[in-house]
């Protein structure tokens, strides 16, 4: 898996112009290099100047400003030194993208920069010396292109220093894992390399098969149970695994709107087909729909076995429910047992407050569905909400 | 931690012929920094809100000193009139810079939505200051205000030496301070802004983002426009506070229009009722609908009727804890709200909820009860989906019970069909004279009589966009033989993608359900039924953080 092939760099984080900017000791603020030429026009750089060349308080600080359609991202830098003229050097290295770019992704890049020459001109002078200054329209330029092109950009600057570059697409915070998550892969295994990972997740790989839970890759694979947490959730923060709910035939689910996606969309009736379907077999459209659709409130899966036997001939219903899960057609409705009724001497409810589900309550105490149902069928101050 | 959603200060920034000036900013900054004392003409004054989302300094914008504030946020005249965005580390500043003013407001790492908002907010006040400023310098008095309050402040500061902050002092002095401070804490608690400029022109403001939200994540006003786009004549209007306390809120110099309608409408009328019995136009109807929804007034659902069917929304709080089931054994004393919704467990049409052997009184309330649990998100309604879906062709001779042969091919305008449909059986097929087809007509109807040409004509364009294997697994079916159904049958096709439920249809088709349903079971070998819940409107079905 190529996590660069996520960023798809098209005009959607494009970097639109790179530009140096000095204080010159007797025009002031300018811009030195800029790659395009000519991209910044002299009415756009008198706009924004006062937040490119700043006052000390804003130096080393990432600013972003929008102005004329147009965002430009930069962090000036200030260098203080009794041989510069007017004793310190200020200048910032900046991107120019169009206004209505996300740039966050861009702002560490932008940071890194300022170190990069920051470092050079500490060590080398490499900014104040005016030759070896020239060099910096080429790098800008080389710059431009592999962070548009590919996201990164390795560039060696002299004999000592490397510029090293990459775009990091950010993603959403991942769900907090709880121990009946039942983690499934969303690609092939088979496309990683195994080595890719931390010790932690090639112990736990073998056992993500998308039946068992966490708890239970915990015990097999024999690792802490908060560190599978951990590892699972680094998993689902790069979109590799997704999570279902643990199946057992006398699990319920019903539909939601997105099942109407089978009939729209016929890439995803493909891989449906072949995802459920039997080893050497290969259901259809029509089967499998009614079957997605005969997950019904009060159904189980049992029902669904005994009432859809013809159209089961060709599909697994283990793959069935997990596709139907993973793709959000159906949804999972899970018991949730609540306490309304007790007498002021009993205790207050701790498991059975409506908050959580048969599934938690197994996983927490040990007890298997049966129990659980035996134990609250006969308890007249219990009712069971689904949901 | 805080929000996403919240600005983490408003900020007014002049700047003129003397140079910038920072006039007032709320919250105020812990030790105030000393401002310079001139006084400057106000030529172009900049006010701004700020806000600002940083996780590790909670303070996000006391590091920047009241000076370099001016500096930065006094912008040059040719940013004025557009949006000004700014963002410096974790703090983003929004505005609208005019020639007069306008509020920025700042929200780093944020939505493009809510800065937009935001702006939105900024650009109105700028209005309503200039407005006022042309009208009475409103702005340039208050200003003056302002920096005679900070002058003040800063010789006492020299005498007494103990800082304080200059903006405290403003608050009770300044009317535009006060303003801008309830702007500040409205954002940031309910989201909803009103102000009253110079206690005259109305600054009314809601970000959205706040008031709708599903199950922790705000519904982005895009999917909230889309979903107000699509709001049907049958759709009903239901308000989420009664009647009395709406009316309260209302300012003085609404529009009547809209007080008819909230005294009018009710959880059993559809819109187009509602139109009638209001007087207003269906449009109108429609705009004052959607105006109440984006308030978080009202929400949209479909008219409580004995045929609806009900279930347990998955995000619905069910502890027995949560202040909703507080709410609901006041508001219903001998009821607990976790029975109540255990009850919904399953679908369950109103019907099947009311039993008709109890007291009309018990009745009555169960019907409040459902409304309430709909008010509060509790509930939401499933609706029936039908998708066209033929066996496929290795399955065809599971289906040849009757010897029929081939249906030859039926093209466009051939009139070969007819008599195509009489195949099989003939007791059948002569019976197709049939007078009045037990359903009602609707205008698209042309003719009564079962085998006209015409009638026939149309069946066969109707079903002229399938594709051969499912014509034929249609014509089939052996309510096909019989033409009203088959042309009933045609005419719906385009129903049956999934994506129309069984109550846009009987609307738009002006049909009962027993008729659709009749249908449906006669050609269920072709059809595939779903519920579920519909998608355009429950998005408002959710309940809000």
């Amino acid at each position: 898996m190529n996590k660069n092939s996520v960023l798809n760099m098209g005009s959607y984080r494009r970097i639109d112009c790179i530009f140096f900017s000095e204080f010159h000791p007797t025009l002031g603020p300018k811009i030195t290099y800029q790659v395009p030429e000519e991209y910044i026009s002299r009415e756009l750089f008198d706009t924004v100047q006062v937040y490119i060349i700043t006052k000390p308080e804003l130096q080393n600080k990432l600013i972003t400003v929008t102005a004329m359609e147009k965002k430009l991202i930069g962090c000036p830098v200030c260098i203080e030194h009794k041989k510069y003229s007017r004793n310190a050097l200020l200048f910032n290295l900046g991107l120019v993208c169009d206004a209505r770019t996300k740039t966050c992704a861009l702002e560490p890049i932008v940071k890194k920069l300022s170190g990069y020459l920051t470092t050079l001109e500490l060590e080398s002078g490499f900014i104040s010396n005016e030759e070896s200054k020239q060099k910096l329209l080429p790098i800008l330029s080389t710059l431009l292109e592999e962070l548009n092109v590919t996201g990164a950009c390795t560039l060696p600057i002299d004999d000592s220093n490397t510029i090293h570059l990459k775009l990091i697409e950010q993603r959403k915070d991942p769900l907090v894992v709880q121990e009946y998550d039942v983690p499934v892969f969303t690609k092939n295994k088979d496309h990683f390399t195994k080595s890719q990972w931390d010790l932690t997740t090639q112990q736990i790989l073998p056992f993500v098969d998308g039946y068992r839970h966490i708890q239970k890759i915990s015990a097999e694979a024999d690792v802490e149970l908060n560190l599978v947490r951990i590892a699972v959730q680094n998993l689902l923060y790069y979109e590799v695994v997704t999570l279902v709910s643990i199946f057992q035939y006398s699990n319920v689910y019903c539909t939601t709107p997105k099942v109407q996606n089978l009939i729209d969309k016929k890439c995803l009736q493909e891989e449906c087909i072949h995802y459920v379907s039997k080893l050497g077999q290969r259901t259809n459209l029509r089967d499998v729909f009614q079957l997605y659709c005969g997950l019904t409130p009060g159904t189980t899966v049992r029902d669904l076995c005994s009432r859809y036997s013809h159209q089961l001939q060709r599909v697994d219903e283990r793959k069935l429910i997990q596709f139907g899960l993973m793709k959000g057609l159906i949804r999972r409705l899970q018991k949730y047992p609540v306490k309304v009724v007790r007498d002021e001497r009993s205790r207050p409810p701790r498991l059975y407050t409506g908050c959580h589900s048969y599934d938690e309550i197994c996983c927490k105490t040990g007890m298997s569905y049966k129990e659980l149902d035996e134990r609250l069928e006969n308890d007249p101050n219990i009712v069971v909400c689904w949901k | 931690m805080r929000k996403k959603t919240s600005p983490i200060s408003v900020i007014l920034v002049s700047s003129g012929s003397r140079g910038n000036k920072l006039l007032f900013r709320y919250p105020f900054q812990k030790v105030s920094e000393n401002t310079s004392s001139a006084t400057s003409k106000q030529r172009s004054p900049y006010v701004l809100n700020t806000s600002g989302d940083s996780v590790e300094d909670q303070d996000g914008d006391s590091r920047f000193s009241d000076s370099i504030l001016a500096t930065i946020l006094a912008t040059k005249s040719d940013m004025c009139g557009k949006k000004f965005e700014l963002k410096i580390d974790n703090v983003r500043f929004v505005g609208h810079p005019t020639l007069l003013q306008a509020p920025h407001t700042i929200q780093a790492n944020a939505d493009t939505s809510v800065i937009n908002c935001m702006h939105n907010l900024s650009r109105r006040i700028a209005i309503a200051l200039q407005h006022e400023e042309r009208r009475c310098q409103y702005l340039t008095r208050e200003a003056k205000l302002m920096l005679a309050v900070q002058d003040e402040v800063t010789t006492m500061t020299e005498t007494d030496g103990t800082p304080q902050s200059p903006f405290r002092q403003i608050l009770p002095k300044c009317k535009l301070a006060r303003d801008l401070k309830e702007a500040y804490d409205s954002l940031c608690t309910t989201g909803v802004v009103r102000l009253h400029i110079n206690n005259w022109l109305e600054v009314s403001f809601c970000l959205p983002h706040k008031i709708h939200r599903v199950g922790g994540k705000h519904i982005p006003p895009e999917a909230l426009e889309r979903s107000l786009k699509a709001i049907r004549p049958y759709h009903a209007l239901l308000l989420l506070d009664n009647e009395k306390a709406l009316l309260a809120q209302l300012p003085l110099d609404c529009s009547p229009a809209l007080v008819r309608l909230i005294k009018t409408c009710s959880a059993v009328k559809n819109l187009q009722q509602l139109a009638q019995d209001a007087d207003l136009a269906l449009l109108q109807v429609f705009q004052i609908a959607a105006h109440l929804v984006y308030w978080g007034k009202a929400i949209i659902i479909y008219p409580l009727c004995e045929n609806n069917v009900y279930m347990l929304s998955p995000h619905a709080n069910i502890c027995i804890y949560s202040p909703l089931a507080e709410q609901f054994a006041l508001q219903f004393p001998g009821h607990d709200l976790p029975s109540m919704l255990a009850k919904f467990s399953l679908p369950v049409s109103l019907s099947e909820f009311r039993n008709p052997l109890d007291a009309p009184v018990h009745e009555a309330q169960l019907i409040q009860m459902v409304v309430w649990m709909l008010q509060h998100r509790l509930l939401f309604q499933l609706h029936t989906y039908v998708c066209l879906l033929v066996p496929p062709i290795e399955e065809e001779p599971g289906l040849r019970e009757e010897e029929l042969p081939l249906v030859t091919r039926v093209t466009g305008r051939s009139l070969s069909t007819p008599s195509a449909l009489s195949f099989g059986s003939p007791t059948s097929s002569d019976d197709m004279t049939l007078t009045s087809p037990s359903m009602d007509n609707s205008s698209a109807e042309l003719q009564t009589g079962g085998d006209s040409p015409l009638n026939k004509r149309m069946t066969e364009t109707l079903l002229s966009s399938l594709t051969e294997h499912e014509r034929q697994a249609i014509l089939r079916v052996p309510a096909a033989q019989n033409p009203e159904d088959l042309r009933l049958f045609a005419r719906l096709l385009h129903y049956f993608r999934g994506h129309h439920h069984l109550e846009e249809i009987m609307y738009n088709e002006n049909m009962r359900r027993s008729q659709l349903k009749t249908l449906f079971d006669k050609f269920r070998s072709v059809l595939v039924i779903t519920n579920h819940e519909d998608p355009i409107i429950s998005l408002f079905q959710s309940p809000p953080d």
